[in-house]
């Protein structure tokens, strides 16, 4: 784990690194999406992605878990590097994701949706449907009781057996998260998570956020929402126009007149943003 | 009058098989096939050879001869099909998806087609192969109609025992993995499946019973040339496939019933219209269509449509639907987003 001491006050190092990027770049026809981004994601925590529209932040997120590659830059999780790494080898690595618009497995039920996402499960294996069904009956039981448990924590239980695109869109938001829980990730990548949902699901969802924290998974979470930012976030990694522009606790990044100009700014003079 | 029934039940189990195949190809996993009638012919034909003893002397040219007894042959001839559709995935499935994907292997279809049909040496061009030994009959002494009953019940054992092979894979969570990959591959990767390699496996899979479905044709009839598999039949299977139900194994018998037995053969039994011999084989793509249209419009989930998995085909017992008790903790804590309850 490389150290990190950007995100701490007074540059002290104090934490390790999850996941870190440096200087990645990609353009589309051109127009430079992400130019130089580069920053650390500090383990254990919260750590927010936030900048105004256009400046990157589900490209970064793309890029990072493996659903696009970079042009040029390096991408890290720990000491190994992933750089334009597909995404089903990112996420053996226990890095997972969920989308800014929800991509629920809409023909799969709920309780399946859950169960497509452990890892190294014995029934992928032709040869153990074949010969070994035993095996996977007793894997498929453990797997079903633990992914009847996340769906209870989240709310869905009584979901279980309803196609996935039968659900609402702040349901299908909640499958997400839990679809990735049920992978026990290490990394957990959130795109504005907290979009289209009513304030309690957002209170809810904020409160299984931390939940995850508290159970050592790293979070990085893109969001617009600046009182969940500000109330359940430990950093925040502010981008404009493709790159890092500051980084460090929202409180700090309110006093800096780049970050107030390029995106806080805007939105304070709008009001508390919901 | 029996060998009526029995040509119908023969054509009805085979394509049970074939649709099996393609329903794990199209129905579980999302690869278009369009050109899965090739692969049918690919093991029709290597069943044929491997069957055929040398073509010295016989009139025939093609490859092999290796006169294997049933079912060796029958099995090699499927996975003759399995290797011919790696190499077709490895150049298709890794960067093509949908529409793509089904263009390049309609293509394939029509390039395979004309290969076979012009290039004699291989499997004996338009003419085909023929005289292909019949399986038992020398054995068991079967005379030509006796053979069709035996065959018929062979092929209903073999479709059985492969239904439950497929039942098996389906119900599995390779099965729900290929159909996670065919709601959303992006998601599938996303959860750390590796796309190709599942497309890759569901593609031999498909081959396989497409090959095992080829062979019993040949062996059934006897011989095989380019006017049992021209590019459209693609489409027949298709049809058995969605009038049937996509997704469903039970289906692909029901459709193979409805379809390929009472549409397309039972006509061909039917009396000729006077003055207008053979008018009635001619109007089975017409129908076909017409029957697909209206599915496809009414009921496009098909006549048995795929069942869900419920909780209890896990083996786990779900409690009642209460309010979860976690979740109320949750909104009862005091709210992290706002300080208060």
């Amino acid at each position: 784990m490389s150290e990190i001491g950007v995100l701490e006050p007074q540059g002290r190092p104090t934490r390790t690194a999850a996941f870190r990027c440096d200087a990645i770049t990609k353009a589309f026809q051109g127009v430079h999406a992400v130019n130089g981004a580069g920053f650390d994601v500090p383990e254990g925590q919260i750590t927010a992605l936030i900048g105004p529209n256009g400046a990157g932040k589900t490209t970064v997120v793309n890029i990072l878990s493996g659903a696009m590659t970079c042009d040029s830059g390096r991408e890290f999780i720990g000491e190994t590097e992933v750089t334009n790494w597909p995404s089903y080898r990112i996420a053996r690595l226990g890095l997972f994701r969920t989308f800014q618009l929800s991509r629920e497995l809409g023909g799969l039920t709920v309780l399946e949706n859950l169960l497509v996402a452990p890892a190294h499960q014995a029934g992928d294996s032709l040869v153990n449907v074949l010969f070994r069904p035993g095996v996977i009956r007793r894997e498929e039981r453990e797997e079903a009781e633990r992914a009847l448990s996340v769906l209870d924590i989240y709310g869905l239980y009584r979901h279980r057996d309803t196609r996935a695109r039968e659900l609402s869109g702040g349901q299908k938001k909640l499958l997400e998260i839990a679809r990735a829980v049920m992978a026990s990730p290490k990394i957990l990548l959130l795109d504005e998570p907290m979009a289209g949902v009513n304030p309690a699901l957002i209170e809810l969802i904020g409160g299984y956020i931390l939940d995850l924290k508290q159970s050592g998974v790293t979070v990085l979470m893109v969001e617009h929402n600046l009182n969940v930012v500000e109330q359940i976030c430990d950093y925040v990694i502010v981008l404009a126009e493709g790159r890092t522009l500051a980084t460090g606790r929202l409180s700090e990044l309110r006093e800096n007149t780049e970050v107030v100009k390029a995106y806080l700014g805007e939105v304070i003079d709008a009001g508390p943003a919901h | 009058m029996v060998y009526y029934v029995f040509t119908l039940v023969f054509f009805c189990f085979d394509y049970f098989i074939l649709a099996m195949g393609l329903n794990i190809q199209y129905g579980e996993t999302g690869i278009l096939n369009f050109a899965y009638i090739g692969f049918v012919a690919i093991g029709a034909y290597f069943t044929g050879v491997f069957s055929l003893h040398s073509s010295a002397g016989t009139g025939q040219h093609y490859i092999l001869g290796l006169g294997l007894p049933f079912p060796v042959n029958l099995l090699l001839g499927g996975v003759a099909t399995m290797a011919f559709a790696f190499v077709v995935a490895l150049i298709t499935l890794r960067r093509l998806r949908t529409d793509y994907l089904a263009i390049v292997l309609i293509s394939l279809s029509l390039v395979l087609y004309d290969f076979c049909n012009n290039f004699v040496s291989i499997f004996n061009g338009a003419d085909g192969l023929y005289n292909v030994p019949e399986p038992f009959a020398k054995a068991l002494g079967l005379t030509v109609n006796s053979f069709i009953p035996f065959f018929a019940c062979v092929t209903a054992v073999i479709s059985l025992l492969m239904w439950f092979v497929m039942s098996r894979i389906t119900r599995a969570p390779l099965g729900r993995t290929f159909r996670a990959i065919r709601d959303d591959d992006v998601v599938a990767a996303a959860l750390g499946k590796n796309v190709f390699g599942m497309r890759l496996k569901s593609m031999l899979i498909g081959s396989f019973y497409a090959g095992i479905g080829g062979g019993l044709l040949i062996q059934f009839g006897g011989s095989f040339n380019p006017t049992a598999w021209l590019p459209g039949e693609t489409f027949v299977v298709f049809a058995v496939l969605i009038v049937g139900g996509a997704g469903n194994n039970i289906g692909m018998f029901v459709g193979a019933l409805l379809v390929e037995t009472l549409l397309i053969h039972l006509p061909a039994f039917l009396p000729e219209i006077p003055g207008h011999p053979g008018l009635i084989e001619y109007f089975d793509n017409a129908v076909v269509g017409m029957v697909l249209m209206v599915m496809l419009w009414f009921r496009p989930q098909g006549v048995v449509p795929a069942r869900l998995r419920r909780t209890s085909s896990f083996g786990v017992i779900a409690r009642g639907d209460d309010a979860s008790p976690t979740v109320s903790a949750h909104i009862a804590v005091e709210s992290p987003l706002t300080g208060h309850e």
